[in-house]
């Protein structure tokens, strides 16, 4: 009983935190690719790059067949999903965003700053399909990261 | 007296009026009849040609060809570093039907150099704006692509290789064809054509006086109908609104419509109409029409890539396509298509050393079954099935929808191989395969049948067998995420046990080999197939719970719900078990999988696409558990023939499968690229012969040795730490302490407890209970 009233006050108390913390970054604002990302000096690099073109003239679709066409070249690339992710957010397909993020995420190099953009991004995928909690969860892990990043 | 000398009345003679006055009478009837005749002709004749004119006009103005959709394999990518033999590379351009020319001139075409290979690709149109013909020069380093240039020796990145059309969605019996615009028809083959059928085309107005007269000589001399004597128009009038008989009454229609169609049409719009239409033969319920699909079906190249020999005999084959067809009267065929180059060559289009030149040359037909059209009926099949859930059959048929597929070529080539191969010592086993992509979900290849150019029943989609051990990882899984009670290292007893069903009858599950080995780790039940383990598993993680855990997997066939489906008493397709293996490739996301990417409309314009989406099913923790506890099935349990096969660095993992009386054998696993699923069974339900480690682990394993691989990711995932556990799994140990192992727990299934060396410590674990509560 007393451990289910702490959880309560706990949990209340760290939603409130991240909601007063967290800086709403926007999820599609422009970020760099980490270095370390396989993407980098590969074939599959012009692919992103075309995709990048064909995202900024609005053509979605031809945007994401770029990005999975890079896929199948490096599929260990953090940064094609997170660019997956965020192509499937403007495309209102948030749950298909959550989950390319969240493989960026697994595949994604030691960089705080870039795993809290991730986690946002996360947190923006989750509250558009109604998951706030979800969302809230995800909001921490970024404010925690970024927290690690400003000590470091 | 008076009267008499009146002077006398004349009257007409009775008896002239008599004789001239009805003549004439009847003269002017007739006369007027005439006249009325011939007015009421000229009306209905003036009549008929408007009724003519605008069925003409009609028909022509709102013509839309009936274009069946078309498929297309994925379309290989080329680029340094990527996996890709010069062998590899040859049977690609074979399939493709490039040709070897020492200069790559034309597109379709190779060269080779020391090294490596000069290709001038052929471009085609995609949703990402598709791919333009080019030059590369790519260098062939071992397994890989080296470095890539362009013709000016530029760096290329990436170059792709046009799609291979697998196949095309038509009704039983229908009309196809390639359309082909008046500008991409080669001028040499348009002039032979006129050259052979038509040499007044460009002067005349529809029909040819002298023509007309040439035929009707010749027919009179042979005392029946012979000759047509018709002009292009003609026969394009014939082909599209008359019928083919030859008769008088039809020729008299032929001609007004032959003039009707001149006065509205250019004769470019006339040549190209009649380019397409054109019947070249048949492919059992195909008709093939068009030069641009005679060009394919006879040559299995494009139209704008055929060599003079090759038009002649196209034009040749219009005076009788079955009695010309080269495929079945070869030496008939020759025969015509010599005369079609000597008809060109009279008319200044061939001197006499290029006549002689391809005279001389074979007829150059690709054999009827040697087109990748039909190489791959099974997966077609799939394609159909998907894309009827969005398109109306009459769509598929008449739209000319292109259609790009997840097919990799080479991978269902390997595929069809090595099953063909390992069951050519045993007829009555048939088979199935099927190979994804797991990230993607793309269906990269699927065998239905060990001949798999049979177009017959469809194993991979339509067998239902029971799964045997492929259920386990299921049981396995549902437990897993039930940390709180159970983790790889918890023990469970594979001893003798019985149930009583509801309806009274008693369940006992028996070992493969009829023995019980005892207490075991979750993992050992797992990696050594013992189904007293894990049915007590199933048992203890709840039916309910097991169930749920095949739906979330992606199972959607009814699942019965007897503790027996622990053991796999549940019939399942390979194509349906492949979705729930690859579930758990992806680490608990489940990815439909997918035979199309997109759809475009006849003009390469994206209708629709098919992209990945993924949806997390699994906890992310207890997925890759599984896949942590099917990689120890390969190192140490039932795939361990496959580990000592594959490449070390290649780390996979999978599961064997067996139903009783080895009716069925199974085995799905994989790589981080690939995953495979092998089955194995009689058509009439009969032993096999096999188990999943001898007969389809086999074969799985000869697939994946033969695919660029590239390793599965087996870094813990966030929320899961390796430790050590003593044998009985309930207490943290040392390393090394004798009987300890080391498994990946999720934080919340870590005990509290440890003990160094058999020496058990005390843990406050109350406390840190406690605290975990708080999180959990």
């Amino acid at each position: 009983m007393v451990q289910r009233f702490v959880r309560l006050i706990l949990w209340s108390a760290l939603l409130m935190l991240t909601a007063c913390a967290t800086r709403m970054t926007d999820p599609l604002a422009p970020m760099s690719m980490p270095p370390e990302d396989t993407l980098n000096g590969s074939a599959a690099e012009t692919l992103w790059q075309q995709a990048v073109i064909a995202r900024e003239q609005n053509q979605l679709s031809a945007a994401g067949r770029y990005l999975e066409r890079a896929l199948y070249m490096q599929p260990e690339s953090s940064w094609l999903y997170r660019e997956l992710a965020e192509l499937r957010l403007r495309e209102d397909d948030p749950k298909t965003a959550e989950v390319m993020a969240q493989r960026a995420l697994r595949l994604a190099p030691k960089r705080p700053a870039y795993q809290a953009a991730l986690w946002q991004l996360i947190a923006t995928a989750r509250a558009r399909q109604g998951n706030e909690d979800g969302a809230a969860r995800a909001r921490l892990e970024a404010d925690m990261l970024m927290r690690r990043q400003q000590y470091r | 007296m008076s009267a008499s000398r009146k002077s006398p009345v004349k009257k007409k003679s009775p008896s002239r009026k008599a004789s001239a006055g009805p003549s004439a009478a009847a003269g002017i009837r007739w006369r007027r009849l005439l006249w009325q005749l011939l007015l009421v002709g000229l009306v209905i004749s003036l009549l008929g040609l408007a009724w003519l004119d605008a069925r003409i006009r009609q028909r022509f103005d709102n013509h839309q060809w009936q274009l069946p959709a078309r498929v297309y394999a994925r379309p290989v990518e080329l680029y340094s570093g990527r996996e890709m033999t010069a062998q590899s590379l040859d049977q690609l351009l074979s399939l493709l039907r490039y040709r070897l020319d020492s200069a790559a001139r034309e597109p379709g075409s190779y060269a080779r150099f020391a090294g490596g290979v000069l290709l001038h690709t052929r471009g085609f149109r995609d949703s990402d704006g598709g791919e333009p013909a080019q030059l590369v020069r790519l260098r062939i380093d071992g397994p890989r692509i080296g470095k890539m240039t362009d013709g000016s020796g530029r760096p290329v990145a990436v170059a792709r290789l046009e799609p291979l059309q697998i196949g095309s969605i038509h009704p039983g019996h229908s009309e196809d064809r390639v359309l082909v615009r008046l500008e991409e028809v080669p001028p040499l083959l348009v002039h032979m054509l006129m050259a052979t059928e038509d040499r007044s085309f460009h002067e005349h107005h529809g029909i040819s006086i002298r023509g007309l007269m040439r035929a009707v000589f010749a027919n009179l001399r042979a005392g029946e109908m012979e000759q047509g004597g018709s002009t292009l128009t003609q026969q394009l009038v014939k082909n599209f609104w008359l019928t083919r008989e030859r008769t008088l009454s039809r020729k008299l229609i032929e001609i007004p419509m032959a003039l009707l169609l001149e006065l509205h049409y250019s004769k470019a719009q006339i040549l190209e109409t009649y380019l397409n239409e054109v019947y070249l033969g048949q492919d059992g319920g195909r008709a093939i029409h068009g030069m641009g699909l005679g060009a394919q079906f006879y040559f299995g190249r494009p139209l704008a890539e055929l060599e003079p020999h090759q038009f002649a005999m196209l034009i040749g084959l219009l005076k009788g396509p079955s009695y010309y067809d080269p495929r079945r009267h070869p030496e008939r065929a020759r025969q015509r298509r010599d005369t079609v180059l000597q008809a060109a060559a009279s008319q200044g289009l061939l001197d006499d050393k290029v006549l002689s030149h391809f005279r001389n040359k074979p007829l150059d037909v690709v054999p009827k079954g040697g087109s990748a059209l039909y190489a791959f009926p099974h997966f077609i099949d799939l394609v159909r099935r998907q894309l009827g859930r969005d398109y109306p059959p009459h769509i598929l048929a008449s739209e000319g929808l292109i259609i790009h597929s997840t097919l990799d070529v080479l991978a269902q080539l390997v595929a069809e191989q090595k099953l063909g191969e390992f069951l050519v010592p045993h007829k009555e086993v048939n088979g199935a395969v099927i190979i994804t992509a797991p990230d993607q979900g793309d269906v990269l290849a699927l065998v239905g049948d060990k001949s798999p150019r049979s177009a017959g029943f469809n194993r991979a989609l339509d067998a239902q067998r029971p799964i045997g051990s492929l259920a386990k990882p299921a049981v396995v899984l549902a437990a897993l995420q039930q940390p709180a009670k159970f983790h790889l290292g918890s023990v469970v007893t594979d001893g003798p046990f019985q149930v009583r069903m509801e309806d009274g009858q008693i369940w006992q599950p028996q070992n493969f080999d009829n023995q019980s080995l005892g207490a075991m780790s979750v993992t050992d039940a797992l990696a050594q197939s013992r189904n007293q383990a894990i049915a007590r598993l199933g048992l203890d993680a709840g039916l309910g719970e097991v169930i749920r855990t095949f739906q979330k997997l992606g199972v959607q066939s009814r699942i019965p719900p007897y503790p027996s489906i622990f053991l796999g008493s549940l019939s399942l397709s390979p194509f349906e078990t492949a979705v729930m293996y690859q579930t758990i490739a992806t680490g608990g996301q489940r990815t439909p999988l997918r035979s199309i990417t997109d759809v475009l409309d006849r003009h390469g314009q994206p209708l629709a696409r098919y992209p990945v989406r993924p949806e997390q099913v699994i906890d992310p923790e207890p997925a890759y558990l599984l896949q942590w506890a099917l990689r120890q099935t390969m190192t140490q349990g039932t795939g361990r023939y496959a580990v000592a096969q594959l490449p070390e660095k290649l780390v996979v993992a999978g599961k064997t499968g067996t139903s009783d009386g080895q009716r069925d054998a199974w085995f799905a696993g994989f790589s981080g690229s690939h995953l495979a699923l092998v089955w194995l069974g009689r058509d009439d339900n009969g032993d096999t012969g096999f188990t999943g480690s001898s007969g389809p682990l086999r074969i799985w394993t000869s697939i994946m040795a033969a695919l660029p691989q590239r390793p599965m990711r087996l870094a813990p995932a966030a929320g899961v730490e390796l430790v050590w556990l003593d044998p009985d799994g309930k207490r943290l140990s040392g390393r090394g302490c004798d009987g300890a192992r080391e498994y990946p727990l999720i934080t919340a299934s870590i005990p509290l407890q440890s003990t160094a060396c058999g020496k058990v410590q005390s843990v406050p674990g109350g406390i840190r209970k406690w605290f975990k509560g708080l999180f959990d």
